[in-house]
């Protein structure tokens, strides 16, 4: 600022607009400067230490006896993630085929690859293969889990103490926001549909009533289904009124379960996404829909060959807008989920506070998942930028 | 190089959806149709508000348990948390800290927003991308980093658990959401306004007290109060940070682990709710004004 200032007020000749142009970037730098000093030191620091801790370079024994008695490593070692990709995983123990049991490693290098691929060619490749490299890696995601033989006890808090557990506890996961995306999606979809074309009058305001219980706090809204939902919660409740359930035997799968933990997260992001599917629409030109209509098409025929296609990268964003978050995912689940609806983001909340204390071991999680946040960021900021410009 | 017919062809482009014949309506849906979408559109209004005016009206109900059928009408619950000396000065801790962190954030946004909203240099794209990295980076990940920073025994950087650690992983995470508001209103400024005022001679102090203050005074506002209310609601990132003294969000999600002090929250959570509510419609409000104030652009 102090520099540009001193610049005469009128350029005319080429090295004055060449000094100007030098004293305009000092500025431009100098304003960000502090911001940058912030998140280099209090963001990317720290995430440079978890990487370490993660290989073994830093640790919380104070000495290599006492790194012993933690079950640590000292010194550099690619253990930990050599555990959690699933090498020290007993076969005879878990009963399955080979295939099975790796088949999560080979994903996850595959995954790597793209991940790397995505951070140097990200933008490129999100504006040439984005809808590909969605969908290969969502299904590149989802395979190993359908390996993984029916039933949660697998999955159960004890048994995940094998580096294996923690990566099908991932997949689970992802399974998890999968399916609570999907649903969200399903279910604002219509919503934004109505508000785009069939509201006439004050269309915004209903807009912001539909969005207004994003913007209240996350931790309350779950605190609300959880009174819901209880056992002594205002659903079995009512149902022991009316006298269609006995209140010895409250519908139980509607706290700490799976479905719960999907509820939830559904509930929580579902106003939020309903923008960027909305805003595809609001900006699709209308006449399109009655030159479908002209040429005979039916309703149903111009909504799948013209206003789905145009508004497919909105439903992209939406989609990615509730995935991304949920993934990592730890206050929801830690509320309502129970043993079945346990998830990734707690692991790395018991390594580093709670039960098992081994900040290595869950450096390498929140590791993990970081790069697939990352990964997915990257290859998809087409999508992500189309439906945060709207937001912005 | 844009010419002329084809900027007027755009704008023709862009304005001719609103002059369409036929109502849209009646082209993207039927009769039948809208009414179920009408009806399915109340079902959700049901679905997102019933969860929060249900913990509203319990927070009023006489019984030590949150079940049907409701028992009384009593404010027991707001006197006893309000005569809560816990509460109390948690609630201070909450509003001490999210008042830095609107500040802190919303000035380290103003500086960074307006070099970025400025003529392109080297690394403008890089630094835009970091300065909303925070916005994607999963909060437990970024709390556990930030303990490993703080870590009492061997610290990388000498600062003391506690509220200002909670401070600073607060103000990372509200930076992007005071760019995201700050930023098109700088960018929407004439710079030929900045240029004239310097060109007749005020320094870049007069320039900015006279000219660019006024004009993102709104973005200011709404910035802070965002802010503020990102910290406020903030649950995981201080629960990893607090110590002794813990803030609103911790002491209810505390609260809600152990399943026992449920009836006391709920008008805690009822303030909350009322009280994020009120400041981000504020803030949108704010904004919306100052839009239309800066709306006309040459």
């Amino acid at each position: 600022m102090a520099t540009r200032a001193e610049a005469p007020p009128i350029q005319l000749e080429q090295p004055n607009a060449r000094l100007r142009r030098a004293q305009e970037r000092l500025a431009s730098y100098s304003m960000s400067a502090p911001a940058l000093a912030v998140l280099l030191v209090f963001f990317l620091l720290p995430i440079y230490f978890i990487v370490r801790y993660s290989f073994g370079l830093e640790r919380f024994a104070k000495n290599e006896a006492a790194a012993e008695l933690t079950g640590e490593l000292f010194g550099f070692s690619t253990a930990l993630w050599r555990d959690f990709l699933g090498e020290g995983v007993d076969l005879a123990l878990l009963g399955k085929s080979h295939l099975a049991v790796h088949l999560p490693t080979f994903v996850v290098g595959i995954v790597f690859v793209l991940l790397v691929l995505g951070a140097v060619f990200g933008r490129r490749l999100s504006e040439r293969y984005g809808t590909w490299i969605v969908g290969g890696s969502f299904f590149l995601l989802l395979v190993p889990f359908m390996t993984i033989p029916a039933g949660n006890n697998l999955l159960r808090l004890l048994e995940l103490e094998s580096g294996g557990d923690f990566l099908r506890l991932f997949f689970r996961s992802v399974t998890m926001a999968t399916t609570s995306s999907v649903l969200a999606v399903l279910i604002a979809f219509p919503i934004a549909y109505f508000l785009a074309f069939g509201v006439k009058k004050s269309k915004y305001t209903w807009l912001l009533v539909v969005i207004a219980p994003f913007l209240t706090s996350y931790l309350l809204r779950v605190f609300a289904w959880k009174v819901i939902l209880g056992d002594q919660g205002l659903v079995n409740s009512a149902l022991f009124e009316l006298g269609l359930r006995d209140p010895d035997n409250p519908l139980s799968f509607l706290i700490y379960s799976q479905f719960t933990v999907i509820l939830v997260l559904l509930y929580a992001w579902v106003p939020f996404i309903i923008l960027p599917i909305f805003i595809a629409l609001e900006n699709m030109d209308r006449r399109l829909l009655e030159a479908g209509t002209d040429l005979g098409a039916s309703r149903l025929q111009t909504f799948r060959k013209v206003t789905l296609p145009i508004a497919a990268p909105g439903i992209v964003a939406a989609f990615l807008f509730v995935f991304i978050p949920s993934m990592g995912e730890y206050i929801t689940p830690s509320l309502v989920g129970g043993n079945t609806g346990y998830m990734f983001g707690q692991a790395i909340w018991v390594q580093f506070v709670g039960g098992t204390l081994n900040w290595q071991v869950g450096s390498v999680l929140s590791i993990f998942l970081l790069g697939i946040v990352l990964f997915l960021t990257f290859t998809t900021s087409r999508f992500l930028r189309q439906g945060g410009g709207a937001t912005a | 190089m844009t010419s002329i017919p084809s900027e007027l062809a755009a704008r023709v482009r862009r304005q001719a959806p609103n002059r369409s014949r036929k109502g849209s309506t009646d082209v993207a849906m039927s009769r039948n149709g809208r009414r179920a979408l009408i009806a399915f559109f109340v079902l959700f209004l049901v679905f997102l508000y019933l969860p929060t005016i249900m913990l509203g009206i319990f927070s009023f109900n006489t019984s030590q348990i949150v079940a049907f059928p409701l028992e009384g009408f009593t404010f027991d619950w707001y006197r006893r948390a309000g005569a809560s000396e816990e509460l109390k000065q948690a609630l201070v801790a909450t509003i001490w800290v999210g008042a830095c962190v609107a500040v802190v954030a919303t000035a380290l946004g103003v500086l960074v927003s307006y070099a970025l909203a400025r003529r392109a240099f080297r690394g403008k794209s890089v630094i835009s991308a970091f300065v909303l990295l925070p916005l994607v980076v999963p909060t437990v990940v970024f709390g556990v980093a930030l303990l490993v920073l703080f870590r009492p025994d061997d610290p990388v950087i000498p600062i003391p658990l506690g509220l200002w650690a909670v401070l600073i992983g607060h103000v990372v995470i509200a930076l992007p959401f005071a760019v995201l508001l700050l930023l098109p209103r700088i960018a929407s400024i004439d710079m030929r306004l900045e240029e004239a005022a310097q060109d007749l001679g005020a320094s870049w102090l007069t320039t900015v007290r006279r000219i660019i203050l006024p004009l993102i005074t709104p973005a200011l506002i709404a910035s802070l109060l965002v802010c503020l209310v990102v910290s406020v609601d903030e649950v995981v990132i201080a629960s990893f940070l607090v110590t002794d003294q813990v803030t609103l969000p911790v002491y209810v999600y505390g609260g809600l682990r152990l399943n026992v002090t449920i009836p006391l929250l709920m008008p805690v959570a009822t303030v909350m709710i009322l009280f994020s509510s009120i400041v981000i419609l504020l803030a949108e409000i704010i904004r919306r004004v100052g839009e239309r104030r800066v709306g006309i652009r040459a």
